[in-house]
């Protein structure tokens, strides 16, 4: 099973990276965008249940004080379905809100650091399975944006081209 | 000779010229015509095809980055002064210069030089300190972030592999940028904003340097439109070694074991790339990430097998990776390598990328088969990856295997003395340079400038960048890079010194590091660069307490392409100068590097960077109880200024904001300045000066507002009272006096300002009898920083909290 | 008279082993560095130590968050061990990193309740911050002494700061009444004299200014400054300290040493 996790900064809680790209967005003279949310990104593949990946969203990847998760069951290639939500994130909350998203992977191939220590993490919590981890970095834009902004967003502060891909949804 | 599916023969033996040329461009070997029909001739006796993994492990290992062809070359240097032309011809530049200079000196100190990773000296009877600076320009342009991490990692490997292994107790690093608050639409295409890179660069310097644990401490970033394109990042890592652990001797016999990171594709052909123009489909597997946790692991566990004599030598993975480590350490010796035991990230590798990967935090151990599983266990224990991969064999050859077939086998000494040497050709055209119209400014117009000075990215606070930066990991850094009398304010500290408690138990010495780099005068005047950047380097480390007789500098010259004869010209006049400078001053090079084709071009234009020279000093201080900061510490003690003030504003930053034409461009006069910085380390010792700042950058004026502003404290100097040079001097003759505007703002080197207590005068006045100076003001106890002369009706007045204001606002993101 | 000994717990990416061993070792205590593998292996080494210390550092590069990493494999490998001895009553440090693990783990603030119930969170200026500050010490816990590790010191201290992630977080106002009831607040970031700092002598927007907390009975004490750089009066910025060779953060040291002796 291929599942992903989504972490949010829990309501009250500064989503300090966000604004810190909203104020890079300001410098690139780029207007329109009002407000940005940046969440982390963790694809976890392998042989682990829905519970088992429930147990590393809880203990090993969320901070228990600030932040809350939602799992996702990943298809080949889409990651849509919400099968879990921390009882204090709800997706819904931005429907009615203009935004957009930018996703940020690396490319196949390059070091990804963080991936390795999170197996490593959930080895130590007892479940010894060969698991693939990724991650990954999501932005929430907010405002009416153009796509060619997103592009301009996207290339020259969210993603090196060279080692990296985006995803603009 | 077979070649499994993953491994082909290349072609070569019947190629033409045209073909062998095409060939060599096509598989980004970076190899000239000549070097490619060498390799054609020593195959053509072999008779037979190359494997492709011979002609990339001789790409590797010719390559400019590992051979350093054109510093070692030959040069054939014509220079034109006054319409005269003279010749000189080298058979090797940097042995003729730089390492002569070494050479000469023969300082019993010096225990390893220009031949390891590292340069290294005698830090007391047990132990020696090594130093090495690296670049990591091309990287950085690509994905700044990653290419300035994986310099920092780069150099500390340098350490971490100089004789037996240093332990590494702090790093330096200095960045050349472009201007970062340019219009998006100016920045070519292709290239990152400068404000991106800088951030970048400043971010992977952070994560790494502070996850390894290794403190930052002294640096310097120097702006120039120049660098937009090809940003340079300088590296350095100084480290402590027993003098006992110095020496690698390797037997036929001993096992090679790389230990550390896995090998993936990351950084294939980043040898070669170095020496090639950016243009904007660079290479992707250039561009490299590291793991400075795996780098910690490593440093970790191979000190503990160091101190146990586990092995008989190690070497880093640089440039060109696997093939240069067990390439350098079996010169002599010859090797075997079975490439399919090599740790790979992930399949799919051919035995030519395991080869040469750039892969990063690998080091590569000769160790005596006896000691080889309780090296391993040691590594293991501590979840390091250590795996035998060959060994080494008393055949004088490299070969190397895969799955059982011979995939290269080569004499090493064709792979290390085979390359031909270049001939290049140098010109340089000497270029007047003539004093400036007198510089006549208001009280107000000198006051404005002043705040201008503080506030130009080449003078104004880094504070952005070194707080990011944990420059007191580990506890010893006890001369900081921000320095002042309480923890609120602080100015900018001429160097670092490092108090090496936790490694050697019971000491009082010292280690200072310092830099001196100076592009803009390169412009003018490419001697007088290198010798300012090398008085400069000096001083940094004199003006904290260090001893200018124990004083060791490391070279990196980075500049454009060597192959134009007028670069290569003032490459050749800033080694001369390295040469003289060297010499007079008695301070010998340990080490150094260089990074060449630093050029870019864009739709056919082809830009170059300014002639960069950084210059790194390494010193030993006998006891460290007795350095100083910056800081002014007490009202009412006095102020003197040390050395002679000419009139030399050229490629001064005051004449850049002034828009100031002409100017000569300061030079180096030894003999006075090496007395003075002799005599300063004697009154410092004897503890007669409270504060001591280097004169550099903005003059007179801003060093001593630095002085004042990072003590919240006032100060009243009497520029009348300022020594300046007779105008009858050749150098600068101009038949005048010099306004009070020039002597301010004036670069002259040698030159320091001193904080003395009253008490301490007629002391400190004896040290100094015989070399130039003079009492010139006091510190005072309102907050008012007051420059006048009553000779010329000048006097300015500016508070040192706005000063203070100009110049910590500029970097503040 | 015996010699103390001293744990301090080492694992990739902890750089501040040394310091802290010299630290100690300059109170008269043997520290030896033990790598988290080796105590691993043979678990109840670990009470054959009367203090332990949970060191600065990059735990595995603080990867996902600082300190989770290690907080996660000492909880399901060491965790009844560690709980135990934090019940005897010995001493506990965790400095930076470690006061980040010693949290994510839950030894503090409530070592019996044994679950995070507080964070340290990423800095309120989103940077790595390297400096100098000044921390007030709580009058109450030196007067009632129920810190172990801070007596004997000046209303005021500075000691240097350096990490991304020190903004201390409590799970509600609950625990931070608790806290402030039980005179666990140890160390608060202040100015000179004592009074309410703003941003960089608050260098991470904590709540109530919280620089170290120690639990109820006083023995386990976490804190983001870094008291083994200041050992010496020599690593002070200004070269100040007592008996004009010291620092203050040798106190701290000094104190645990001197409470198992």
């Amino acid at each position: 099973m291929m599942f992903e996790i989504e972490i949010f900064t829990k309501k009250g809680f500064k989503n300090l990276r966000g604004e810190h790209i909203l104020s890079d967005i300001c410098g690139l003279s780029i207007e329109n965008i009002t407000r940005v949310e940046y969440s982390p990104l963790y694809v976890v593949d392998g042989d682990m249940s829905f519970s088992e990946t429930e147990m590393i969203a809880s203990e090993v990847l969320i901070d228990k004080i600030t932040e809350s998760y939602v799992i996702r069951q990943c298809d080949t290639e889409c990651c849509s379905r919400v099968i879990s939500e921390s009882f204090d994130v709800k997706e819904t909350d931005r429907l009615n809100l203009d935004f957009s998203v930018i996703e940020v992977w690396y490319k196949k191939g390059v070091t990804d650091t963080v991936s390795e220590s999170v197996v490593k993490a959930v080895k130590d919590l007892g479940l010894i399975k060969e698991i693939k981890v990724k991650n990954g970095h999501k932005y929430y834009l907010y405002g009416e944006i153009l796509q060619v902004t997103l592009n301009n967003v996207a290339t020259r502060l969210l993603a090196n081209t060279l080692i990296q891909e985006y995803k603009i949804h | 000779m077979k070649c499994t599916a993953r491994c082909e023969t290349i072609k070569i033996l019947n190629l033409s010229d045209e073909e062998l040329f095409e060939l060599s461009r096509k598989n980004v070997l970076s190899m000239s015509l000549e070097e490619m029909r060498v390799i054609q001739n020593y195959f053509k006796k072999l008779k037979r095809e190359p494997t492709d993994v011979e002609i990339e492990t001789i790409a590797q290992t010719w390559s400019e980055h590992c051979k350093h062809k054109t510093l070692t070359g030959a040069v054939e240097y014509t220079e034109e002064k006054d319409g005269e032309k003279t010749k000189r011809t080298y058979n090797n530049l940097l042995g003729e210069t730089i390492f002569k200079a070494s050479v000469e000196l023969d300082k019993p100190w010096c225990l390893s030089i220009f031949k390891d990773n590292a340069g290294i000296i005698e830090f007391d009877s047990e132990n020696g300190v090594a130093f090495k600076v690296e670049t990591h320009n091309h990287p950085s342009a690509l994905e700044p972030y990653g290419g300035s991490a994986t310099g920092v990692g780069g150099v500390i490997r340098d350490i971490l592999g100089v004789g037996l292994g240093a332990k590494p107790l702090a790093s330096t690093d200095v960045f050349c940028f472009g201007d970062p608050d340019i219009e998006i639409s100016k920045v070519p295409e292709g290239v990152h904003h400068p404000k991106r890179i800088i951030k970048g660069v400043v971010s992977g310097v952070r994560d790494y340097g502070n996850r390894i644990g290794i403190p930052t401490v002294n640096g310097t970033v120097y702006f120039d439109d120049g660098y937009i394109s090809n940003p340079l990042v300088y590296c350095g890592t100084m480290g402590i070694i027993p003098k006992n652990k110095i020496d690698k001797k390797i037997e036929s016999g001993d096992l090679v074991l790389v230990v550390g990171g896995k090998t993936g594709r990351d950084g294939i052909h980043g040898a070669t790339f170095s020496s090639i123009q950016l243009d904007k489909e660079s290479d992707v597997s250039a561009v490299q990430i590291g793991n400075p946790i795996i780098e910690k692991k490593v440093l970790d566990t191979m000190i503990k097998a160091r101190d146990l004599n586990l092995y008989r030598a190690v070497t880093d993975c640089g440039a060109g990776g696997l093939s240069s480590a067990v390439g350098e350490l079996g010169e002599k010796t010859g090797a075997v390598v079975y490439l399919d035991k090599v740790p790979l990230k992930y399949n799919g590798l051919c035995p030519w990328e395991i080869w040469i990967s750039e892969a990063q935090e690998r080091m590569v151990f000769a160790v005596p088969p006896r000691n080889i599983e309780k090296i391993i266990e040691i590594f293991e224990k501590e979840n390091v990856e250590a795996v035998c991969i060959g060994e080494f064999t008393d055949d004088k050859k490299l070969t190397l295997m895969y799955d059982n077939d011979i995939v290269a086998s080569m004499d090493m000494e064709f792979l290390h003395n085979g390359v031909p040497k270049p001939i290049k050709s140098a010109f340089y055209k000497m270029k007047e340079e003539k004093v400036q119209k007198p510089v006549e400014m208001s009280s107000f117009e000198v006051s404005n400038s002043l705040n201008s000075l503080l506030a130009d990215l080449n003078i104004c606070s880094k504070e952005w960048i070194v707080r990011q930066y944990d420059h007191e990991v580990q506890g010893q850094t006890v001369i900081k890079p921000l320095q002042g009398n309480n923890i609120e304010i602080s100015g900018p500290g001429d160097a670092a010194v490092i108090f090496p408690y936790t490694v050697v138990k019971g000491t009082k010495k010292g280690i200072v590091l310092s830099n001196g780099l100076n592009p803009q005068y390169g412009k003018i005047n490419p001697y007088n660069m290198a010798a300012s950047a090398i008085e400069e380097s000096l001083r940094n480390a004199v003006a904290v307490g260090a001893d200018i007789r124990r004083i060791s500098i490391l070279d990196n010259f980075c500049w454009g392409n060597p192959n134009h004869p007028e670069i290569l010209g003032s490459l050749v006049q800033a080694m001369e100068a390295c040469y003289d400078i060297s010499k007079a001053f008695e301070v010998p090079f340990i080490s150094g590097k260089d990074s060449l084709h630093n050029e870019y071009s864009i739709n056919g234009k082809k830009y170059s960077i300014p002639s960069t020279l950084l210059i790194s000093a390494m010193g030993i201080i006998e006891n460290v109880e007795n350095t100083v900061t910056m800081s002014l510490k007490k009202d009412g003690n006095k102020i003197f200024v040390l050395g002679i003030t000419r009139n030399e504003l050229g490629g001064s930053v005051f004449s850049k904001i002034r828009n100031i034409e002409g100017g000569i461009v300061p030079g180096v006069y030894h003999r006075e300045s090496k007395d003075i910085m002799e005599k300063i380390y004697s009154a410092m010792s004897e503890n007669l000066i409270e504060a001591c700042h280097d004169c550099s950058e903005g003059g007179i004026v801003v060093a001593v507002s630095e002085m004042a502003f990072s003590a919240n404290k006032g100060v009243k100097v009497d520029i009348d009272a300022i020594k300046i040079y007779s105008y009858l001097e050749e150098r600068c003759r101009s038949g005048r006096e010099m306004t009070p505007a020039e002597i301010l703002f004036s670069e002259s080197n040698g030159r320091f300002i001193v904080e003395v207590e009253p008490d301490n005068e007629e002391k400190f006045k004896k040290i100094l009898d015989g070399s130039i100076f003079s009492e010139v003001g006091y510190v005072s106890d309102d907050k008012e920083v007051i420059f006048e002369s009553k000779k010329n009706n000048v006097k300015i007045r500016q508070n040192s909290e706005i000063l203070l204001n100009s110049w910590r606002n500029t970097i503040n993101w | 008279m015996k010699k103390i000994r001293v744990l301090i717990l080492r694992t990739a990416g902890t750089n501040c082993d040394y310091e802290t061993q010299s630290a100690f070792e300059l109170c008269g205590a043997i520290a030896e560095r033990v790598h988290i593998n080796t105590l691993i292996e043979r678990k109840d080494k670990i009470f054959e130590y009367d203090i332990l210390a949970f060191p600065g550092g990059f735990s595995y590069g603080d990867d996902i968050a600082s300190g989770k990493i290690l907080a996660n494999e000492v909880k399901n490998k060491l965790g009844d061990e560690v709980k135990k001895y934090a019940l005897s009553g010995r001493p506990i440090i965790g400095i930076c990193n470690g006061f980040q693990v010693l949290v994510k783990i839950g030894l503090l603030p409530d070592p019996e309740l044994f679950k995070q119930i507080s964070t340290l969170s990423y800095n309120d200026s989103d940077k790595f911050e390297c400096r100098w500050v000044y921390l007030k010490t709580e009058k109450k816990i030196k007067n009632e002494s129920s810190c172990i590790w801070t007596k004997n010191l000046p209303d005021i201290i500075s000691l240097p700061v350096a990490h991304g992630e020190g903004k201390f977080i409590p799970m509600n106002e609950k625990f931070l009444d608790n806290l402030n009831k039980n005179n666990q607040i140890v160390f608060r970031y202040s100015l000179k004299d004592g009074s309410e700092p703003e941003y960089p002598l608050a260098p991470n927007g904590s709540t109530e200014q919280i620089a170290g907390i120690c639990n109820k009975k006083g023995n386990i004490f976490g804190l983001m400054p870094h008291p083994e750089r200041y050992v010496f009066a020599l690593q002070h910025p200004a070269r100040e300290g007592f008996n004009s060779k010291y620092g203050w953060g040798k106190v701290i040291f000094q104190n645990a040493v001197n409470f198992v002796s």
